[in-house]
């Protein structure tokens, strides 16, 4: 028992450490330009589909959802608000940041793990290179500011989802549309939801790397590497987001 | 080489077009605010502002115009509300309107109304200038409503007991209504009444007939028919002279219709 407590603590001043490390190595030179466009490639073009359908399809299905309740008070009006309402604070914000953590951080888990059991990191460092720095601090990077990008996409093409939905029973031209989305906007929803992707992001990026780089031997751990990082990235996110929900409601 | 170039561009209209986005959402949020684009402060002192929050919206003529930017109580009788208008507006608030506040729909927001106060044409009124007082006009509260409808619900209680008063007397009391309401008796006598009446004017007329032909007052009838065939003919002269007037006038208008379209 008292070493089970003692294994909870260690993995997580495991984990502070890396994050202090990741700290204390992004600002320092030499930087790897090359690998973080690379990085930002993989992680924000490569998922951009995957987001937009999700995106798509959640605005779709949110108005079809909400419409016949509205409807019940005569409220169908408020419908495209309410839509861009709760995709831009909740819905795009934590559902893009679980597909990222699906996508990002299992891809991640599994490259670092496996190139943790090949050796390969090992044989960086014999190279004189530093490979936290060319491994996790682009990765972290690049998906600390690719997943906000990937969320305001997510916004976009949701809204037009919730378009898409609307006219399926009413008759909306895009104009009233969207002069009803942003008439239910404030700066108050857009700028925390903005922000807390940011830490989505960092820890989608960070938990992927650290699971990978800290990989046991054997082939096996890739797959618990890549699994756990998963599993670990997903919580994450909610409990982040909750957070942000809280701080953000004490201000409000 | 080559590849590196392929997938750098992709990176960035991918970056480019999400920055767009969120620049473009933050722009137009702003510009509902009234944050950018050119903008006039105007004041008004309420004595209260019923729920009136901060970034609602101004309204002038039905149209929103602006925002309201900031309330502040100055005493425990006046609230200063400051409201932020597109400039281009400027122009047609007069220096003779008036703010009141009201609400959109039953559920809605506050709104606060800017309305042009009584025009008269003799006056030419300046437009308003920049952080100008704008003076309030009372809004009906809710409160008020109130206490008008419990007025007429106390009258009406009044009213009811009254009638329950009322209809009680005439169901059980002793008085000429309630006999006429319930008596049978009393009902026939009362036909039998109208019947002598019938009867009793009959011959008051055949008396009258009778008095017409006496000597002593045929002159006296005889004045009074003569009066009347006068009256009649005076009618009859004034109703042409009417329809003359009426026609005359319908040939001149028919006469400017040419003129104007020659």
């Amino acid at each position: 028992m008292l070493t089970y407590i003692k294994n909870i603590f260690n993995d997580v001043g495991d984990v502070s450490l890396f994050t202090i490390r990741f700290f204390k190595e992004v600002f320092k030179p030499p930087y790897e330009i090359k690998e973080f466009f690379k990085q930002c490639y993989f992680i924000g073009y490569k998922s951009l589909p995957l987001v937009a359908i999700t995106g798509f399809i959640m605005g779709l299905v949110l108005t079809l959802q909400s419409r016949p309740t509205l409807a019940e008070f005569g409220a169908e009006s408020w419908l495209p608000g309410m839509v861009a309402l709760s995709l831009v604070k909740e819905i795009a914000p934590v559902i893009t940041g679980l597909i990222c953590a699906g996508k990002i951080a299992s891809g991640i888990g599994a490259e670092l793990g496996s190139m943790k059991v090949t050796e390969q990191i090992d044989a960086m460092e014999v190279s004189a290179i530093n490979p936290y720095k060319y491994l996790v601090v682009t990765r972290v990077l690049a998906a600390t500011l690719m997943i906000p990008l990937l969320v305001v996409f997510a916004d976009g093409v949701g809204i037009i989802g919730g378009f898409a939905g609307v006219n399926i029973h009413s008759d909306v031209n895009m104009v009233r549309y969207s002069e009803q989305v942003i008439k239910s906007l404030d700066f108050i929803d857009v700028i925390p939801a903005v922000i807390k992707t940011f830490f989505f992001g960092f820890s989608i990026g960070l938990v992927g790397c650290y699971k990978g780089f800290n990989a046991a031997n054997g082939t096996e751990s890739v797959g618990k590497a890549a699994n756990s990082a998963v599993v670990v990235a997903s919580l994450t996110v909610f409990i982040l987001d909750m957070m942000a929900v809280q701080i953000v409601d004490l201000f409000y | 080489m080559k590849k590196e170039n392929g997938f750098i561009w992709k990176l960035g209209m991918f970056v480019t077009i999400g920055l767009l986005l969120l620049i473009s959402t933050i722009y137009f949020i702003g510009k509902r605010q009234n944050l950018f684009g050119s903008t006039i402060h105007l004041k008004a002192a309420f004595k209260t502002v019923s729920g009136l929050k901060l970034g609602n919206n101004v309204r002038f003529s039905g149209i929103n115009i602006g925002t309201v930017n900031n309330i502040e109580i100055i005493s425990d009788t006046s609230v200063l509300v400051d409201v932020v208008v597109k400039k281009e507006m400027q122009k047609f608030i007069k220096t003779n309107a008036l703010a009141s506040i009201g609400s959109d729909g039953l559920m809605g927001d506050k709104v606060l109304t800017i309305s042009p106060g009584i025009f008269d044409d003799s006056i030419v009124y300046a437009p308003i200038k920049d952080n100008a007082f704008i003076p309030a006009k009372s809004a009906v509260e809710m409160d008020d409503i109130m206490y008008s409808v419990k007025n007429s619900v106390d009258n009406v209680d009044i009213i009811t007991s009254e009638l329950a008063e009322f209809t009680y007397k005439l169901n059980n009391g002793k008085g000429a209504l309630s006999k006429l309401m319930t008596d049978e008796k009393f009902g026939k006598t009362l036909d039998a009444t109208m019947d002598n009446l019938k009867a009793s004017s009959k011959g008051l007329s055949e008396n009258m007939e009778a008095a017409k032909h006496n000597f002593l007052l045929r002159g006296f009838f005889k004045k009074k028919e003569k009066a009347e065939a006068k009256k009649k003919e005076e009618a009859a002269k004034k109703l042409e002279e009417q329809k003359m007037k009426k026609e005359d006038a319908a040939k001149k208008l028919a006469e400017d219709k040419k003129k104007k379209k020659g």
